[in-house]
């Protein structure tokens, strides 16, 4: 056994409500746009060297179903990280009230990514009539 | 009510890696959890080893994880939980058997915060205590309700990933020290708190406050932490 009694899905299985899934979230968003930023670099590389490989992957960045996943984990990453540092730049004044910040982040981040999705799905209908 | 309780077992020495164990015992919707680990100590298998010691709430012996999150076992009601109850050790620390874990990196952070007060200045005129008001006492009273169960730190992803990270219980103890009116020590303290391991590993998971048995806002102390190591100010 682990010489810690931790590990990944032990971590991931921890009840640690609301606030836990939008620390995790946070994190996924950072992962994705970390993966996202390094392959960009890499597909705008090889299309240079007239690789197809490059195609291939600029292909899925420009497709909508892709965009709709990575967007969601940009805006949960950005509206959660302002949640985060608003909070912190106020500890005793507004900490207290975390549940009811993530309450408010939740109902913006639903506005805002709705909004993204459905932009993003008519404009590709738009394309394709 | 039978109640069916899912128990991680450890032995190190027969076991190469932990299992769990399924007992049923007969309980009250208001019995604690620890009631039920007691029955089955007391009635189905006395190899069972778990820590308790007031059994009030008081000691924090009994962090675990109940039903996937830290709970005090002696403060949990099998109402609370229901009737089918997973308990396992707290996460971050070496298993030593069962549901004992291995506290010593817990004590080891909590010993660098200095937990004593720190004063070397000469006593007042009158030989006896140095005052507080009212107002300077509620400044740190919430971080003096820490029993040192583990209960946050356990339950904290960056403890989790490196217990050389002090962990929310000893920045508690920081906190109950750094705002005390009487302290002298708050330089050195935040010095401490300043290094790789301190007050920076702290995302803001949460997880801490929401453990707590004490109901201590953990991450409000850590976040005032951070006010006092950012502006040099402690108000």
């Amino acid at each position: 056994m682990s010489d810690r009694n931790v590990s990944l899905s032990s971590a991931l299985k921890y009840k640690g409500q609301g606030p836990y899934l939008t620390y995790i979230l946070h994190r996924i968003g950072g992962a994705m746009m970390a993966i996202f930023i390094t392959t960009h670099v890499l597909a705008t590389f090889t299309e240079m060297q007239g690789w197809q490989i490059g195609d291939v992957i600029n292909d899925i960045y420009i497709s909508p179903p892709f965009q709709i996943v990575f967007m969601f984990g940009v805006l949960f990453h950005l509206i959660n990280g302002m949640r985060i540092t608003i909070l912190d730049l106020f500890p005793q004044q507004l900490i207290p009230y975390h549940r009811q910040a993530i309450l408010i982040e939740w109902i913006i981040f639903i506005l805002v990514y709705g909004f993204a999705v459905v932009t993003t799905i008519t404009t590709a209908i738009g394309r394709m009539s | 009510m039978e109640v069916t309780i899912k128990i991680f077992r450890y032995n190190p020495e027969k076991d190469k890696r932990g299992h769990y164990e399924t007992y049923k015992v007969e309980a009250h919707e208001n019995d604690r959890v620890l009631d039920v680990l007691e029955l089955v100590k007391g009635h189905k298998d006395g190899t069972l080893s778990f820590r308790r010691s007031c059994a009030h709430g008081v000691c924090g012996s009994d962090a675990m994880r109940i039903n996937g999150r830290n709970m005090l076992a002696c403060k949990t009601l099998i109402r609370d939980v229901g009737a089918n109850i997973t308990v396992e050790p707290i996460m971050g620390l070496k298993v030593a058997k069962d549901l004992i874990v291995d506290m010593n990196p817990f004590f080891d952070n909590y010993k660098k915060m200095l937990p004593y007060l720190i004063n070397d200045n000469p006593l007042p005129a009158d030989g006896k205590e140095r005052l507080q008001s009212p107002e300077q006492r509620a400044r740190f009273d919430e971080s003096t309700k820490c029993i040192l169960c583990a209960a946050c730190t356990t339950s904290c992803p960056s403890f989790w990933a490196s217990d050389e990270y002090y962990g929310p219980a000893a920045l508690v103890t920081a906190h109950r020290f750094i705002f005390d009116s009487r302290d002298e020590g708050a330089e050195q303290r935040l010095h401490v708190l300043s290094e790789t391991n301190g007050t920076a590993r702290c995302h803001t998971a949460y997880n801490c406050t929401e453990a707590c048995p004490r109901d201590i806002q953990i991450t409000k102390a850590i976040g005032e932490l951070k006010m006092a190591m950012v502006t040099g100010k402690i108000d």
